[in-house]
């Protein structure tokens, strides 16, 4: 579902990503850990088009980044670190809008705008401004664009940041649901280690922008806790 | 075109669910009721005082003349109240997008620069239209207690339109290049006092070689024609460049986004 090929990416002098190579198969659900500055937000940049590679290709459900921009695009619903959201907005309205951004027919619009705000348990704020929404319900907000038109891939931000514990668990929930369920693919970062554990089954953990570790969560944690095996390889970086 | 539409129409909504696009309105709509009932009282009173000579009465047709003494005056102070009105409109068209990162949905959505660029031009190109119907409102009034030229009056409101579009162009340029709506309306108020008094410097340089390219450049030489009625291919052409040249920037400015 998502191929990155020798993906690298500098900021001037400064190399944020450096020849970063991983598949994720259908279904899966990939941790994506690293210390602040890893890397983890340009290469999640790179795989929704966001930046272009300084080298490297990215493919998102079979479609080329480079070569088939707007059908990779397409394919993928994306929960940057901040949630793109319009304060001046209705809730529902904004994520009409976003579905309309990404070609879900009109006929159809109402429907999934509806079904994205049921799964994001957003149903009772749907008419109310997002700008005087608690941060938890904008970040709710954030994932409800992201899957409006029913992505194959989603790609999350740190999609818990600012949640309460309740609210993590049911957005942890959501994810395990739209994987299992719907064989959604999701990558999503994070460095809250618990998260990992609960809803990923492969761990990818990226450090000074290279890939320090990939594998199973189980085999990953074989040499100790994740947590050990988190601090050891990102002082490597 | 529907993803035009679609950010047209938000941009749309969501001016008028901020107050920014009815104070705009009202204070526009004061503007010009003051410079088009001002124009009137001024042209009633010299009409009147060439009535009262009786040796005058031949050229009372001549003087009294609607389109030149009332509308076209009054849509030359418009000029100026463009310069002033239309960075209000443009100033978050980008900037705004930036500073709160929906600029990533936007380039992240399998939507082209251009259409990005466009539905947001279009939604300021509805505000050009609104003003300029309101001022047709004003020359509309007219034609029921006299008769202007119909000619001659679209003439004039197509070169105002005009004149907006150029603006709103630049102004939505401007605005890609900041984060701050604040920057991005002071530089736009700026760049439209600059192209408004080129005529000015061009008035003050003797050598006729230098000041004819300046003077070329000067906002108000491309509407002061269709002012007095006359549509010239000229002027097309330099408002088309103009609209063309900054979406064009505009959207340069969007995709060097993505190269930072």
């Amino acid at each position: 579902m998502i191929e990155v090929e020798g993906l690298s990416r500098r900021y001037g002098d400064v190399v944020a990503v450096s020849d970063v190579s991983f598949n994720v198969q259908r279904g899966e659900v990939v941790g994506f850990l690293g210390p602040n500055g890893a890397g983890k937000t340009t290469t999640m940049r790179m795989i929704t088009g966001f930046l272009p590679p300084s080298q490297g290709q990215v493919a998102v459900a079979g479609h080329d980044l480079e070569a088939a921009p707007l059908d990779a695009r397409r394919a993928v619903g994306y929960l940057p670190e901040t949630p793109p959201l319009y304060p001046e907005m209705r809730v529902s309205d904004y994520v009409r809008y976003v579905a309309a951004l990404k070609d879900v027919p009109r006929s159809e619009r109402s429907e999934k705008v509806e079904k994205a705000l049921e799964a994001c348990a957003l149903a009772d704020v749907s008419r109310k401004v997002i700008g005087r929404l608690s941060k938890g319900y904008r970040q709710r907000v954030g994932l409800a664009q992201a899957i409006v038109h029913e992505p194959e891939v989603l790609v999350l931000d740190e999609p818990t940041a600012g949640l309460d514990p309740q609210q993590i668990n049911e957005i942890r929930r959501l994810i395990s649901d739209l994987a299992e369920e719907e064989g959604r693919t999701v990558i999503l970062s994070t460095h809250i280690l618990p998260e990992v554990e609960n809803i990923c089954k492969r761990v990818l953990l990226i450090s000074g922008g290279r890939i320090r570790l990939d594998g199973p969560l189980d085999e990953v944690r074989g040499t100790g806790t994740l947590e050990e095996v988190f601090l050891r390889e990102a002082s490597v970086g | 075109m529907s993803h035009v539409l679609a950010i047209c129409g938000r941009e749309l909504r969501s001016l008028f669910a901020t107050p920014t696009a009815y104070v705009l309105l009202a204070f526009y709509l004061i503007f010009a009721g003051f410079v088009f009932t001002g124009s009137l009282r001024i042209f009633l009173e010299q009409v009147e005082q060439v009535q009262a000579i009786p040796q005058y009465a031949q050229y009372l047709e001549l003087f009294a003349n609607l389109n030149l003494r009332v509308i076209a005056p009054a849509l030359g102070t418009f000029i100026l109240l463009f310069i002033f009105v239309i960075p209000f409109l443009t100033m978050r068209a980008f900037s705004e997008e930036r500073a709160n990162g929906t600029i990533e949905l936007l380039l992240t959505s399998p939507v082209s620069t251009w259409q990005i660029v466009l539905g947001k031009y279009l939604a300021v190109l509805c505000w050009v239209g609104i003003f300029v119907l309101a001022a047709a409102a004003f020359s509309g009034m007219l034609f029921v207690y006299g008769n202007p030229e119909l000619g001659w009056t679209v003439a004039g409101h197509l070169g105002i339109f005009l004149l907006g579009a150029a603006l709103a162009a630049m102004g939505c340029f401007i605005s890609s290049l900041t984060r701050s709506p604040i920057i991005a309306g002071v530089i736009a108020l700026i760049a439209g006092l600059l192209l408004f008094m080129l005529n000015f410097l061009a008035g003050a340089i003797e050598n006729p070689a230098l000041a004819a390219p300046i003077r070329y450049l000067a906002l108000e030489n491309h509407v002061d024609k269709s002012l007095s009625g006359l549509i010239r291919l000229q002027d097309l052409v330099y408002f088309g460049v103009l609209i063309v040249l900054f979406l064009t920037l505009a959207r340069t400015a969007l995709e060097s986004l993505r190269w930072r």
